[in-house]
C-alpha cells in the first residue's frame, strides 16, 4: 500500500505522513464500527427467535470485520486530501513521484481480501447449519402456509380442520412451515424471527424457527404480488403451550 | 445540405432526392406508426375470438404484440436500417458518396436525426437518449417517492403506482446500462485507440435507433393496463398483467438486440482496431472497462432475450413455460431472469468505475498505481459475476441444497472488487490532488461503492438474507452501487469528456453546485431506505406501518434534493453546450490519444493514424 520512496533514509513505516495515516485508520475503523454496528442492532429490533438473534450479531461482527477495509481507504483518501491540493485551470506540477505499482502491497491487500472472504463464508456455514437445526428437530409442529391474493392461509395438519388467518404458535416449540401458494409468487416471513421462504403456487418450499419469545409479532408478504401487496400482513401471537392448546381447542382442534 | 444538394444538381439527377436522403427520424415515426395501426386493424379483424373453453384468453395479446411488432419494423424501415442489407441483397454495395452520406458529410444538425454512422454522431445521439431516460425515470423515482411521502399515501391508485415502480426500475436499468458505453463508449473510445470508427459503422447506428424503437413500447404500456410486477417481471404474476406486459416484453427484446449489436461492434473494434503499438499493457483502462461491460452483456442478453420471448408465448400463444398449471415452473423464469441479471449490474458498474480509474492520473498527477491490478480486478469480476446468479434466489426455495456454493462465488467477488478500490486508493495517495468535479466523484466512488459493497456482503450471507431479503434495505443497497457508484461515474464523465464533445468547458460553478446537491441528497435518501428496510419494510409496498414514517419522510426529502440537483445539471449541460467558455483541445492535460485531436473532431478522427509507444499514464517527475 504504501511507496517507499528512495531519497527517505527511514524505513516507510515510521515516515511522518503513515504515521498520520495509520492514526486516522485506527480512529476511522473504531467509529466506522461503532456507529454502523450500533445503527444496525437498534433498527433491526429486538429478536424473537435464536434465527434472529444469531443474524443479529453475525452482521454485528461483519460490521466490525468490514470497518477496517472501510477505515482504511477513508485514511487514505482523507490523508491525500489533506496533503496536496491544487485548484484552478490548469494542472498541477507533475506528482513527485511516478512509482506505478507495488506488487507486495498487491499481494499482502489480496491475500488479507481473500482471508476476510474466507472468515465470512465459514462464518456464514456455521450459523446456517445451526439454523437449521429447527428443521430437523423431532418434535417440530408442522402448520401450513398458503399465500393467495393478499392474505395468509395457516391450517394445523395436527388438528385437523384448524385453519387461521393470524398465526398462534407456542413458545419455545420448533415449527416447520411447509410453504405454497395459490396464485402467484408470495413470500412468507417472519420479521422478527428471521426466516423467509417463496410461496410458489405448484410446489411446496419450507423453512423453519423455534419463537423463543412470548409476544405478537409481524408476518408480511416480502414478493411482490399484484394489486394489494403492500396490506398483505398478518399477525403471529406466540403464547405459551397452554394457551396454544386451548386455542386450538376453541377452533375446535383436539389438544 | 446544401453542398450535398449542389452536388446531385450539378450531377444532372434533376431535384428528385434518392431515396437515401430522404429518410430521417420523422419517416421512421411516421412509417412506424402507419404499420402500427395497419397490423392492429388487421389482427383485430382475422385473429378468431377466444372462445370460452379456451384455457387462456390470448387474443388481446396477440393483437398488441403484433400491432408493436409492425411499429418495429415500420420504424427500422423508416430510419433506413435496411437500406444496407437490401443493396447486398442485390449483389451490390453502397457507393463511396453514399457512405460519406451515411457517415453524416456536411450535413450540420441534420446527421443526428439520421441513420447517421459517425460513431462521434452516434455518441452524442446516445448521450441525448440517456438524458431523456433518465428524465422519465427520474420523474416517476419521484412520483414514487411523493407517494411515499406519508403512510396513508395512497394519491397514486395501487394499479398505477405498480406500473410506476415496475417502468421507474426496468427503463432505469436500460439508462444506466448505456449511460457510459453508449456516448462515451462510441464518442471517445475509437479516439483513444487510435482508429478512425467503429468495426462496423452501420451496426453502430442499428444499435442506437434499436433503442429508439424500444421506447414507446415501454411507455405504451401505460396506457395498456401497466405492469404490475416490478422490473424483475416474475412469472406467473407476468402472465396475470394486463396487456402492459407485451409492452415490457416488446422493450427488452429490442434492447436485448441493440445490446448485442453494440456488445459485438465494441468488441470488435478494440480488439482488430488498436492503433500501432498499443499493445494490451499500454492500452487505456477505460477501454477495458468499456470492452469488459459489453462482453459481459454478449451472453447475459440473449438469455434475458429468451426468456421474454417465452413470456410472450405463454400470454399469446397458450404455452405453459412458467405455468405450473401446464407443467412449467416460475423458477425457471427467475433463473433465465438472473442469469442476465446479475452479470447486468457489473455491465452498468464496471465502465463507470474504469472512467474514474481513467481520470484519477489526470487528476493527481501520477500513474495510475497497478495498472495489472486493476486489469486482473476487471476480469475477476467478469469471471466470477456469470456465476453467482442464485444469490437472488435464496429464499427463493428452488435449491436450498444451492445456497452455499452460491454464497462462496458471491463472496468471492469482493476479492477482484476490491482490488478495484486498492488501484483508486493507491492512486491518489501522495499525488497532488487537482480539485475539479471528477476528482470529487472519485471519493465519491469510494464512500458510495464502500456503502454499496459493504450491504452487499450481509446480502451475500444466507442467513442474513433470512431478514433483508425482499425489504428496502435490498433497494437501498443497490441504488448505492448503481446509482452512488455507477451514475457518479457517469456524471464525472460528462464533464470529464464534455469539452472533446461540445467544444466548451461545463460551467465549473454550476456543476460542483449540482455534485453536492446530488451527492448529499443521495446519501440522505438511502440512509433513511437502509433504516426502514432493517426495520423491516418490503420493497415495492405502496403503503407501510407508521413505524416506517420517519425513515421515508428522510427519504422523500433527499430524493426532491436529488431532483433539485439533477435538474441543476440538466441546465448546466444545457447552458454550457450553447454557451459555454471554449475549450481548448486538451483542457485537462492529459495524454491519451483523444485529447491528442482538434476539437470539434474532424470526420474520420485522424489525418494520419497514430503510433503509440508509451502507456497513457506517464505523469510524474522521474527519479532523482
Amino acid at each position: 500500500m504504501v511507496d517507499t520512496q528512495t531519497q527517505n533514509k527511514a524505513p516507510w513505516w515510521k515516515r511522518k505522513d503513515v504515521k498520520e495515516t495509520a492514526t486516522l485508520w485506527v480512529i476511522l475503523s473504531v467509529l466506522i464500527g461503532g456507529v454502523a454496528g450500533e445503527v444496525i442492532s437498534r433498527s433491526l429490533g429486538a429478536p424473537a427467535s435464536e434465527t434472529m438473534a444469531n443474524t443479529i450479531r453475525m452482521m454485528k461482527i461483519f460490521t466490525w470485520v468490514a470497518a477496517p477495509v472501510a477505515g482504511l481507504v477513508g485514511a487514505i483518501g482523507l490523508k491525500s486530501l489533506m496533503q496536496k491540493r491544487h485548484t484552478g485551470d490548469t494542472p498541477p506540477a507533475e506528482s513527485d513521484h511516478q512509482i506505478a505499482n507495488s506488487p507486495k502491497a498487491a499481494a499482502v491487500w489480496i491475500v488479507i481480501s481473500g482471508l476476510l472472504c474466507l472468515f465470512a463464508l465459514v462464518f456464514g456455514m456455521i450459523v446456517m447449519q445451526e439454523d437449521a437445526k429447527s428443521l430437523q428437530a423431532a418434535n417440530a409442529i408442522h402448520i401450513n402456509v398458503t399465500g393467495q391474493q393478499w392474505l395468509w392461509n395457516f391450517d394445523y395438519p395436527d388438528n385437523a380442520g384448524v385453519r387461521s388467518h393470524d398465526l398462534y404458535l407456542p413458545v419455545d416449540r420448533p415449527v416447520i412451515f411447509d410453504v405454497s401458494a395459490k396464485d402467484v409468487k408470495h413470500s412468507f416471513w417472519i420479521v422478527q424471527m428471521g426466516v423467509k421462504v417463496d410461496a410458489n403456487p405448484g410446489y411446496i418450499t419450507q423453512t423453519a424457527v423455534t419463537p423463543n419469545k412470548i409476544g405478537v409479532f409481524d408476518v408480511r408478504c416480502a414478493e411482490l404480488c399484484g394489486l394489494l401487496h403492500a396490506y398483505m400482513q398478518s399477525q403471529v401471537h406466540v403464547v405459551s403451550q397452554a394457551d396454544y392448546d386451548a386455542w386450538i381447542k376453541s377452533q375446535g382442534g383436539r389438544a | 445540405m446544401t453542398t450535398t444538394m449542389d452536388k446531385t444538381a450539378s450531377a444532372g439527377h434533376s431535384t428528385k432526392r434518392p431515396l437515401i436522403e430522404k429518410l430521417n427520424v420523422f419517416t421512421a415515426f411516421g412509417l412506424g406508426i402507419i404499420l402500427a395501426v395497419v397490423c392492429y386493424v388487421l389482427a383485430v379483424k382475422f385473429i378468431p375470438e377466444d372462445t370460452d373453453s379456451m384455457l387462456i384468453h390470448t387474443k388481446h395479446d396477440q393483437v398488441v404484440l403484433l400491432a408493436m411488432i409492425g411499429w418495429f419494423v415500420g420504424f427500422m424501415v423508416g430510419i433506413g436500417a435496411l437500406i444496407g442489407p437490401f443493396r447486398w441483397l442485390l449483389g451490390k454495395d453502397l457507393t463511396h458518396d453514399e457512405n460519406m452520406f451515411y457517415a453524416g458529410k456536411d450535413l450540420g444538425v441534420k446527421r443526428y436525426f439520421r441513420y447517421t454512422t459517425d460513431h462521434k454522431v452516434v455518441g452524442i445521439q446516445y448521450l441525448v437518449i440517456t438524458m431523456v431516460i433518465f428524465g422519465v425515470g427520474g420523474i416517476l423515482a419521484m412520483l414514487i417517492r411523493t407517494n411515499l411521502g406519508n403512510p396513508e399515501g395512497g394519491w397514486i391508485h395501487p394499479q398505477a403506482y405498480n406500473a410506476i415502480v415496475g417502468i421507474h426500475g426496468i427503463i432505469m436499468i436500460v439508462g444506466t446500462i448505456i449511460m457510459i458505453t453508449g456516448p462515451f463508449g462510441n464518442f471517445v473510445m475509437p479516439i483513444m485507440i487510435g482508429a478512425r470508427d467503429m468495426a462496423f459503422p452501420r451496426l453502430n447506428a442499428l444499435s442506437f435507433w434499436l433503442i429508439v424503437a424500444a421506447i414507446p413500447p415501454i411507455l405504451s404500456s401505460f396506457f395498456l393496463g401497466g405492469i404490475m410486477t416490478g422490473w424483475t417481471a416474475y412469472e406467473p404474476l407476468a402472465s396475470e398483467s394486463p396487456a402492459g406486459m407485451d409492452g415490457y416484453i416488446m422493450f427488452i427484446c429490442i434492447f436485448a438486440l441493440s445490446t448485442m449489436v453494440a456488445g459485438a461492434n465494441i468488441t470488435a473494434t478494440v480488439v482488430r482496431m488498436r492503433a500501432r503499438g498499443m499493445t494490451w499493457n499500454r492500452t487505456p483502462i477505460f477501454i477495458y472497462g468499456v470492452v469488459a461491460s459489453v462482453a459481459l452483456a454478449l451472453p447475459a442478453f440473449p438469455v434475458f432475450f429468451l426468456s421474454q420471448i417465452m413470456s410472450a408465448f405463454d400470454r399469446a400463444m397458450g404455452t405453459t413455460f412458467y405455468n405450473p398449471a401446464g407443467g412449467g415452473s416460475g423458477w425457471l423464469y427467475e433463473n433465465l431472469f438472473w442469469l442476465m441479471g446479475h452479470p447486468e449490474v457489473y455491465v452498468i458498474l464496471i465502465p463507470a468505475i474504469a472512467a474514474l480509474m481513467e481520470m484519477a492520473p489526470v487528476f493527481t498527477r501520477r500513474p495510475l498505481f497497478s495498472f495489472n491490478v486493476a486489469v486482473m480486478g476487471i476480469a475477476g469480476i467478469c469471471g466470477l459475476s456469470a456465476l453467482v446468479w442464485a444469490h437472488h434466489m435464496y429464499m427463493s426455495g428452488w435449491a436450498p441444497l444451492l445456497n452455499g456454493p452460491f454464497m462462496l462465488t458471491t463472496e468471492l467477488i469482493s476479492i477482484p472488487t476490491g482490488m478495484l478500490f486498492f488501484v483508486l486508493v493507491g492512486t491518489l495517495w501522495r499525488g497532488r490532488l487537482w480539485l475539479t468535479v471528477p476528482m470529487a466523484s472519485i471519493y465519491a466512488l469510494l464512500w458510495n461503492f464502500m456503502i454499496g459493497g459493504i450491504t452487499g456482503i450481509y446480502l451475500s450471507d444466507v442467513p442474513a438474507d433470512g431478514t433483508l431479503h425482499g425489504t428496502m434495505f435490498v433497494t437501498a443497497h443497490f441504488h448505492y452501487t448503481l446509482m452512488g457508484a455507477g451514475l457518479t461515474g457517469a456524471i464525472a464523465s460528462i464533464s470529464y469528456w464534455f469539452p472533446k464533445m461540445t467544444g466548451r468547458m461545463l460551467d465549473r460553478r454550476l456543476s460542483w453546485v449540482s455534485f453536492w446537491m446530488v451527492q448529499i441528497g443521495f446519501n440522505v435518501a438511502f440512509t433513511g431506505m437502509f433504516l426502514v428496510g432493517l426495520a423491516g419494510q418490503p420493497r415495492r409496498v405502496e403503503t407501510y406501518n407508521a413505524m416506517f414514517n420517519q425513515g421515508n419522510m428522510i427519504t422523500t426529502g433527499g430524493a426532491y434534493v436529488i431532483m433539485a440537483g439533477m435538474l441543476v445539471l440538466l441546465f448546466a449541460v444545457i447552458d454550457s453546450w450553447r454557451n459555454g467558455i471554449k475549450a481548448s483541445d486538451n483542457p485537462w492535460f492529459a495524454k491519451t490519444l483523444e485529447w491528442s485531436v482538434p476539437t470539434p473532431v474532424p470526420l474520420e478522427n485522424f489525418a494520419t493514424l497514430p503510433v503509440v509507444t508509451t502507456d497513457a499514464y506517464g505523469y510524474g517527475k522521474a527519479k532523482s
